[in-house]
């Protein structure tokens, strides 16, 4: 059931433009890791490379699910998907036209996902109780925090090994961040989830984070070995997040 | 002008029958274009090889209709990738898809017209099938099995469409990716398997309706022209990009073209067609079953 993650040496860029310098990291099984840095700095980029989106110019992107070894450089978005590996993307990506109930089965379009169907709608169902209520609405009809879960739910239902979730807290009230981010922790104890999470806001991160990466213009400026570690460095707080 | 129950109930009859037939030519560019955002307005290109196929592989072979739309089914959704991949190629990946999309299948559509025209003449073809001319009386009403048998079959065709949309894992992406391509993605589908599929089963529609014309009336090579503008009216009214929508608003259509022409008279008949277009497009730039 291990599932690990491992970024060695990754540059990657937008045409010209280098973004990321030899970003390391590593998330071992089980474990929920943020990676913080306010807006610009590269945290995106690393999920859209970890996830298939951006091809980096260099460096080595491997997975460990369930014991075996993936390179990920290479692959394209919907294979590492297909591997285990589900994204909560930035901005959501719902199927706006489509049901809530529409969106939720297509999260189980991969083939490992199909026979649990029902049991994945189930369990979304008992975690956010507010989507059974909204089944057949349309996706893009709902509230900011409504989608966020259902973006959420669409990924849990590709039965993924790993969650990776891109900027949980962007443009949802102070109180729905909250319970975002306690959500994406209680789910990760409940199914036993390897969890990488890109978050500017770092006190919510931090509540539920086991370690932490900060990354600034692009490279890994500090890394704390557990939450407290942390929470206490007042150098990163301060000069790197901008929060006393 | 006098009007009787008898005069209007076989006028309704007569219109949701040729609305069945209007719903197998749309539902193929409520797939592509609805869909997929494919300006295939070469559908009717698609019918008219259906048609003359027909044609040919009854006069030639001794083919029964029936049998052949069964197979050009299959035939379509075997080449169907392929078309797609040339599309894709030459225009999709290219961006700006609408413009020149529109300009690429304006030709596909005048080189089957002369390919045809070449092949097969410029006569009127039809097909003699004794079971064609049969009438079924339903009280005042009569239900001429020339109508019957294209209205059944494209009702079949629909509803395979809609189940394979609506309860299939491939058809549901197919109705995700003209949303966000890149979302489709993120569930671990391939976006362009998914573009592929659809295409391929919008080929396929089109080639069966094109039996199914043959079977209403003769046909000649240019007369596919004639249901562009049915195709996409029925496909704006229904709400680009529902089954249902697109049923519904092809008997809507097939009654009013009727009603029309028992009324007022056979010319005005085309004219509705467009007429709906105008006041969906002013009322209820949706359609009926828009999202």
């Amino acid at each position: 059931m291990a599932s690990e993650l491992r970024i060695e040496g990754l540059r990657a860029g937008y045409g010209g433009v280098q973004v990321l310098y030899d970003v390391d990291m590593h998330v071992r099984a089980g474990e929920t890791v943020a990676l913080l840095g306010t807006n610009g700095n590269g945290k995106s980029t690393v999920i859209k490379c970890v996830t298939g989106q951006l091809v980096p110019t260099a460096g080595r992107i491997t997975a460990v699910i369930d014991g075996t070894e993936h390179d990920l450089v290479g692959l394209r978005a919907e294979e590492v998907v297909g591997l285990g590996i589900a994204l909560v993307p930035e901005g959501r990506r719902l199927f706006p036209k489509l049901t809530v109930e529409e969106n939720l089965h297509l999260g189980a379009f991969r083939e490992a996902a199909r026979p649990k169907l029902q049991q994945g709608l189930e369990f979304c169902f008992e975690v956010f109780p507010r989507l059974a209520e909204r089944r057949k609405q349309l996706a893009g009809s709902m509230s900011g925090g409504e989608q966020q879960m259902l973006a959420i739910a669409r990924a849990l239902m590709t039965q993924p090994k790993m969650l990776i979730v891109d900027e949980p807290s962007v443009g949802l009230a102070p109180i729905l961040v909250s319970k975002t981010i306690e959500t994406i922790g209680e789910l990760k104890k409940r199914l036993g989830l390897t969890v990488l999470m890109a978050e500017q806001n770092f006190q919510q991160a931090v509540r539920i984070a086991d370690r932490g990466y900060v990354l600034v213009h692009g490279k890994i400026e500090m890394h704390a070995e557990n939450a407290e570690e942390l929470r206490n460095n007042q150098m990163v707080r301060k000069l790197y997040l901008g929060i006393d | 002008m006098y009007v009787t129950w008898d005069l209007m109930a076989n006028a309704i009859v007569a219109g949701i029958l040729l609305g069945g037939f209007y719903a197998a030519v749309a539902v193929g560019v409520t797939i592509a274009f609805g869909m997929l955002d494919i300006v295939n307005i070469a559908h009717p290109a698609v019918m008219m090889i259906g048609a003359f196929l027909a044609y040919l592989a009854l006069n030639t072979f001794g083919i029964d209709p029936m049998i052949t739309m069964v197979i050009l089914a299959g035939v379509g959704l075997a080449i169907g990738p392929f078309l797609y991949r040339g599309y894709h190629a030459l225009i999709e990946k290219r961006g700006d898809e609408s413009l020149q999309g529109l300009a690429f299948f304006f030709g596909i559509l005048f080189i089957v017209e002369i390919g045809l025209v070449m092949t097969f003449g410029v006569d009127y073809r039809a097909l003699e099938l004794s079971y064609l001319s049969k009438t079924f009386e339903l009280g005042a009403v009569s239900i001429p099995a020339r109508m019957l048998i294209p209205f059944v079959v494209a009702m079949i065709m629909c509803g395979l469409c809609y189940a394979y949309l609506f309860y299939t894992f491939t058809g549901r992406t197919i109705l995700a990716v003209a949303q966000d391509v890149e979302a489709v993605r993120l569930i671990g589908a391939d976006p362009q398997r998914s573009k592929s599929v659809a295409f391929s089963i919008a080929i396929a529609t089109g080639l069966v309706a094109g039996v199914l014309l043959i079977l209403i009336q003769p046909v000649e090579p240019s007369i596919g022209r004639e249901f562009i503008g049915r195709a996409f009216a029925v496909c704006v009214l229904g709400g680009i990009a529902s089954i249902t929508g697109t049923v519904t608003a092809a008997m809507i259509l097939g009654v009013a073209e009727t009603l029309t022409a028992s009324l007022i008279g056979p010319s005005w008949s085309p004219a509705i067609s467009f007429g709906l277009l105008l006041l969906t497009l002013a009322f209820r730039p949706s359609g009926i079953f828009g999202r």
